[in-house]
């Protein structure tokens, strides 16, 4: 396959860096693990908000999300750090890129939450209150345990999107792996060299998530 | 059926730079990032221009090869040039050990220094007050600067940013004390933002960068050709040429300031 590109093979200069991949790789799995749980309440909350009953609620989460898909991740990290994070203050450059990278991909676990949920036919909801149960326990004991197994096969594949799109933080300086790779790459010229590991490295960590996935299904059809 | 037909496309495409490399030896590839005015620029129509433009193809005449301009980011330059994608790189690129040990360089062309962008908060009024802790200095990666920072600004905290764009940003909105990159860049990011920021342009290295033109390893035929196309055009007055054309008010500022010019 490569014998194509006439490139040689220097891995001696990447070895010398090694501790520049490993830094990376830490931070992009710290960024991904807060954006991960913080994107899902974020998510969650939006989807309430788009069938609340408050129309101010409804039509904020309505542009929230359209705003947000509808936008590059590129173009989103670059504004909210220049613009929106240096009129807040907000200096450290890893909490806003795990702020951004949140309210990126919550945007997206949003639609997924609420596509589940409205999945779910009207009869069930019915049926709950004609049995007694408040709004509350019809949405714990009869929606959610059904929307549930519709939710949890997008949701991983956007867990694994969340730690892929981490990498766009590097247009910003913040250290993950990407960002250390590229790092590498323009100071020993082997370009092969380092972006081989990063794609490496990027699959060790989306692919056990995967494999939970998979699990998780399986579980769900017992 | 479907996955021999796939196959074959897939063969073809690896294959095909191959072919190209044996039937284009009469094309000179120069490899550039158009994003360095008015060394290496595009008109608003997209054509490439500038000095390095010309020189390339000043270098093209000299040689008897038709010259194409590849606009490549920075930091696939040298990978390009390694894979044979291009055949020379004119971009204004110093001359540095590190370069040097998987590419080959012509004799320098140009020379410049380093200086420093830094905000009027900050405090720096050289390059001693930026080597230490809690500063933060940004620069452009993959540059002499960024060499620089890492090997001298062991103290300070370096922030690496793929744009010069964004690392003038940096300094205006006060997240990094320093900007450091060659002088031209400096002045002029400093004439675009006169009220934020302040430019130090006293060169912060005893030594100059010294432009070259690159080419791949053991091809001393193409080098020993460049060479002598360099001293040609520095004695015949092609380079007065380029400055006058491109570098006519850089150049009297700089003589103002008491800096080193280009050529």
């Amino acid at each position: 396959m490569f014998s194509g590109t006439d490139y040689n093979f220097n891995w001696e200069s990447i070895y010398e860096y090694r501790q520049k991949f490993i830094d990376g790789f830490f931070t992009t799995i710290y960024i991904s693990f807060f954006a991960l749980i913080l994107s899902f309440f974020i998510g969650l909350f939006f989807a309430y908000g788009q069938n609340s009953k408050i129309i101010l609620l409804r039509f904020f989460s309505r542009f929230y999300i359209e705003v947000i898909r509808g936008t590059p991740l590129l173009v989103q990290v670059l504004i909210f750090f220049y613009v929106i994070a240096a009129n807040l203050g907000l200096d450290n450059r890893y909490v806003a890129g795990v702020l951004i990278l949140s309210i990126f991909s919550g945007a997206y676990i949003s639609e997924i939450v609420r596509a589940a949920i409205f999945s779910i036919p009207k009869e069930q909801y019915e049926t709950g209150l004609s049995l007694g149960f408040t709004i509350f326990q019809t949405y714990r004991y009869v929606i959610f345990p059904q929307a549930y197994k519709r939710i949890i096969p997008p949701l991983t594949g956007q867990f694994a999107s969340i730690i892929k799109d981490s990498s766009l933080l590097s247009i910003i300086s913040v250290n993950e792996f990407t960002m250390n790779a590229q790092e590498v790459n323009s100071y020993t010229f082997s370009t092969l060299e380092s972006y081989i590991p990063l794609a490496l490295g990027y699959l060790l960590l989306t692919y056990p998530i995967s494999l939970w996935s998979r699990q998780l299904e399986k579980k769900m059809k017992d | 059926m479907l996955f021999k037909s796939f196959l074959s496309i897939v063969l073809l495409f690896l294959l095909n730079p191959v072919f190209v490399n044996a039937t284009n030896q009469k094309v000179l590839k120069v490899g550039m990032e158009l994003q360095y005015p008015p060394f290496e620029m595009s008109e608003k129509d997209g054509t490439p221009s500038g000095i390095s433009v010309d020189l390339a193809k000043a270098l093209g005449k000299y040689l008897g090869r038709k010259v194409i301009i590849q606009n490549i980011a920075w930091d696939g330059l040298i990978p390009s040039l390694k894979t044979k994608k291009i055949d020379i790189i004119i971009s204004s690129m110093t001359i540095t050990d590190k370069r040097k040990k998987v590419i080959d360089f012509s004799i320098p062309y140009a020379q410049s220094n380093l200086a420093i962008l830094t905000n009027p908060t900050s405090g720096v009024k050289s390059v001693k007050d930026l080597n230490q802790k809690g500063k933060v200095v940004a620069v452009k990666k993959g540059t002499t600067g960024n060499i620089y920072a890492i090997e001298h600004l062991k103290k300070a905290k370096v922030l690496i940013l793929d744009k010069e764009s964004s690392a003038v940003l940096e300094v205006i909105q006060k997240r990094a004390d320093a900007f450091i990159y060659d002088q031209l860049t400096i002045y002029r990011d400093w004439k675009n933002h006169k009220k934020t920021t302040v430019a130090l342009l006293n060169p912060i290295t005893k030594k100059p960068g010294y432009w070259g033109i690159a080419l791949r390893q053991n091809q001393p035929e193409l080098k020993a050709k460049i060479n002598e196309f360099i001293k040609k055009a520095k004695s015949d007055g092609t380079f007065d040429k380029f400055a006058y054309k491109y570098l006519k008010g850089i150049k009297k500022k700089f003589v103002e300031l008491n800096i080193p010019f280009f050529f």
